[in-house]
């Protein structure tokens, strides 16, 4: 187990090692940011002035050297729009998400394997017709409509929830929901689709001959069979959705890692890109080995690999 | 089955949850809350060329020795209260007296001169040093206790309108780092700063002038329109900027205002656009007229110059080009024949996100070239690409194109326009015109009567001989208000939302 785990775990290393190089240089190619933070009618000279200050004109190589010296200080530079260390910025960033995405994803799988569970124990019945329908609309509609429709109905017109921000535990409720939405209407599907092929083995058989309870059979002895493929599109969803949660960030204002990179994407701030790629990229590494050992623990097979 | 009852119970006692929650009462008081569209990224006075920190910190938290007025561009006294040109490059101010700023120090001819020194400090990165005063040496010395002169080097004719925009910070500020805690003399001290949520200024007590109304101002950052509009309707903020006009659906608080940008398509003069038929047939392909109250707000006023009315140069000789289909073919069909490439493909370079309906109104003027005969095809960039096309040095593989460019002058004169966009060392000026550069560096020194006339000299030559552009449009803003709230906006609103002309209803 052991050895299995350190192996993945080097393969992640070399990944983000190689996708660190990657966002260096491919934040570069995109071009010099000195346009963007001088006053779009400031004289040459300025702009000159300001690019030799920030080594902007400097062979790529030599930024590089720069960059990784500061990286093995654990300097990751300092953000040309805010003034201050990048990982600071995107370490204060980084909670607002993850409580974020902690919550919608939990209420997402725990939903979407009650929902699809017992969708699987009646295939193409009431219950199975009407959560399929309400799960592939859920995944199917862009969050970005959900997030302003939510708004309009439950702040606008009842009056029931904030627009937006983050005060009270009921600035949160529209932002988790448009969160939770679409990875639970994928997962439902997934469970489903296990469960069937699981409540239809011969072990189930035997169970049921032999006077288990429905509900044991459902959520212990079938479950368990079905969950490979459920921790897999688990997984892939909850690493899309420390990225994904930026549509959410951005409409509800809130200071979370998503909309931290949008700005500094558009502003070329380039140790914040550096440092926030970075850190998400060991966040969804970790998460990856999370996925790796439940996937050790639930399958022996997979240990002796 | 039991589950699914359980289930249905489950999502019944959620939803009893939820609609108990009470009910968001409007807030009464006389503290106010303004949403904006994007957190700043720094509050250190000397940036506040940024409208987006002009907007927050200007006339609010931090004074300047003059004014300029949004009404008619005068220059007005505020720190200063009065002013004298004694020699051509040196200016001498006088100062008000019994002034504190919001930490007790008290304003002094030595904290002018602290305030301009830090400005200038190549130490810091001020926006406002970057932008008045590059290739100007500005020198400070106390005459007594409330006097300073200011000299220049080129000597400006316009001093205190250059001043108008330099913060006067307290002594105490650090005057080598941006500042996280910005001091001045204004109504308001910045009481707090959470970078990514909120702005919190309170009213300060022991200001000069006349008490605001307003006690306290909470900034929040939104960048979704139909959000902010939304918090204002719902009494979650009182004041709303930069509603995009499909979200501008209540006429008892929308409010729809000229702001200070003039929009254009501004031509790299190379072939075809280096033929002025050519230049000509663009402008006469343009129903400008049909973008008003359609794509745009009907309060759009159709640009013959890149400034205002209220701009000191502004030129009432120029008309508007007419929309004349068949002149501009005539005219394409005379250049063709003289050998120009009018069949050329130009590219429209346009920045993505500009303003509300941008894409539209871009596609509809494509349309309408192509429908004369001219090939354009748009082209929607990130602003870094953007600015990297339309700023010198210009690559030199550069073809003909057009760039859709917006220009605020919010600060009273022409010469914050001309001598960028139409002298030929200017940082966005496609032109190369030695008369036009003599009489753009003439008109810079001149003062009075003579200054505005040699201005308008310059506007009405550009547009009518040189043609440059496709002049199309003042453009507006429009802003939610509680109606608890009077408060109109002007031209200068986006970068400098003074809270003083705040006042409530009741």
């Amino acid at each position: 187990m052991l050895r299995y785990v350190g192996l993945r775990a080097l393969n992640g290393l070399i990944s983000i090692i190689g996708l660190v190089i990657l966002v260096f240089f491919l934040a570069r190619l995109t071009g010099d940011p000195t346009d963007l933070y001088m006053p779009i009618d400031a004289p040459i000279e300025a702009k000159q002035e300001f690019a030799a200050n920030h080594g902007f004109n400097d062979p790529a190589l030599v930024q590089f050297g720069r960059f990784a010296t500061g990286l093995l200080h654990f300097d990751f530079g300092e953000s040309l729009r805010q003034s201050r260390p990048a990982l600071d910025l995107v370490l204060e960033a980084y909670p607002t998400t993850l409580i974020l995405s902690a919550i919608s994803m939990t209420l997402a799988i725990v939903v979407s394997i009650v929902v699809g569970a017992l969708a699987a124990w009646r295939p193409n019945g009431v219950f199975d017709r009407v959560s399929s329908f309400i799960s592939l609309a859920g995944a199917s509609i862009p969050n970005f409509w959900v997030a302003i429709v939510g708004v309009l109905v439950f702040s606008v017109w009842l009056r029931w929830l904030p627009t937006s921000g983050t005060g009270t535990v009921w600035h949160w409720i529209i932002p988790i929901t448009v969160l939770f939405i679409r990875p639970c209407g994928l997962i439902v599907q997934v469970v489903r689709g296990s469960m069937i092929s699981a409540l239809s083995a011969a072990y189930v058989k035997t169970a049921f001959a032999k006077g288990v309870k429905d509900r044991s059979i459902i959520f212990v002895h079938a479950i368990r069979n079905a969950m490979l493929p459920v921790i897999t599109v688990a997984g892939d969803q909850a690493a899309g959705m420390i990225n994904g949660a930026v549509i959410v960030e951005v409409v509800f204002g809130f200071p979370g890692i998503g909309k931290l990179m949008i700005d500094s994407i558009s502003f070329r701030d380039f140790a914040v890109i550096q440092a926030g790629v970075l850190v998400t990229a060991i966040a969804i590494f970790a998460l990856n080995i999370l996925i790796d050992i439940a996937y050790a623990m639930l399958d022996p097979r997979i240990r002796r690999v | 089955m039991n589950f699914t009852g359980g289930m249905t119970g489950l999502l019944v006692v959620g939803l009893a949850a939820v609609t108990a929650t009470p009910a968001l009462a409007q807030d009464g008081s006389s503290d106010i809350k303004i949403v904006l569209t994007s957190p700043l990224d720094n509050v250190d006075p000397c940036n506040m060329t940024a409208g987006y920190i002009g907007g927050v910190l200007k006339q609010n938290v931090i004074e300047t020795l003059a004014d300029v007025q949004a009404s008619d561009s005068a220059v007005v006294p505020k720190l200063a209260t009065s002013w004298e040109r004694t020699e051509p490059s040196t200016w001498r101010f006088h100062l008000r007296e019994n002034v504190k700023f919001q930490d007790g120090e008290a304003l002094d001819a030595n904290a002018v001169v602290a305030s301009i020194a830090r400005v200038l400090n190549p130490a810091i990165e001020c926006r406002d040093r970057f932008k008045f005063f590059t290739n100007i040496k500005i020198t400070t010395k106390v005459v007594d206790k409330n006097t300073v002169d200011i000299s220049s080097e080129p000597a400006l004719a316009l001093l205190p309108t250059y001043l108008a925009q330099v913060g006067i910070v307290s002594p105490k500020t650090d005057m080598a780092a941006l500042t996280k805690k910005p001091v001045g003399t204004g109504p308001y001290q910045f009481a707090e700063w959470t970078p990514t949520e909120s702005i919190v200024l309170d009213r300060f007590d022991g200001y000069w002038g006349q008490k605001p109304e307003v006690a306290k101002a909470t900034y929040l950052f939104r960048s979704e329109s139909a959000l902010r509009a939304s918090m204002v309707e719902v009494g979650e903020a009182d004041i709303a900027m930069a509603i995009s006009q499909q979200d501008a659906t209540d006429p008892a608080m929308d409010v729809t205002y000229l702001n200070s940008e003039t929009l254009r398509m501004r031509m790299a003069l190379l072939p075809p656009l280096n033929d002025i038929r050519v230049r000509k047939a663009f402008n006469l392909s343009v129903d400008k007229q049909a973008f008003i109250g359609t794509i745009l707000s009907g309060e759009t006023k159709i640009a013959t110059q890149m400034m205002l009315p209220s701009i000191n140069g502004y030129s009432n000789d120029l008309k508007p080009w007419p929309y004349d289909v068949e002149q501009a073919k005539k005219l394409i069909a005379e250049a063709k024949a003289d050998g120009v490439p009018t069949d050329k493909e130009i590219v429209l370079y346009a920045r993505i996100g500009r303003f509300a309906n941008d894409e539209e109104l871009l596609q509809a003027l494509v349309q309408m070239w192509l429908e004369v005969g001219l090939n354009v095809r748009l082209q929607m960039v990130e602003s870094a690409q953007w600015l990297k096309l339309g700023s010198k040095p210009f690559a030199s593989d550069r073809q003909a194109l057009l760039m859709a460019e917006g220009h605020d002058n919010s600060y009273g004169d022409a010469v914050f326009t001309a001598p960028f966009y139409y002298h030929s060392d200017g940082s966005k000026s496609e032109l190369s015109d030695p008369q036009l550069d003599a009489w753009i560096t003439e008109a810079t020194d001149e003062t009075g009567e003579e200054r505005t006339k040699l201005f308008q000299k310059i506007n009405n030559y550009v547009a009518q001989e040189i043609v440059p552009d496709v002049m199309l449009f003042h453009m507006t803003s429009v802003m939610r208000v509680n109606p608890r709230l009077i408060y109109k906006p002007n031209l200068m609103t986006l970068g400098k939302l003074v809270l003083s002309e705040i006042t409530f209803k009741d």
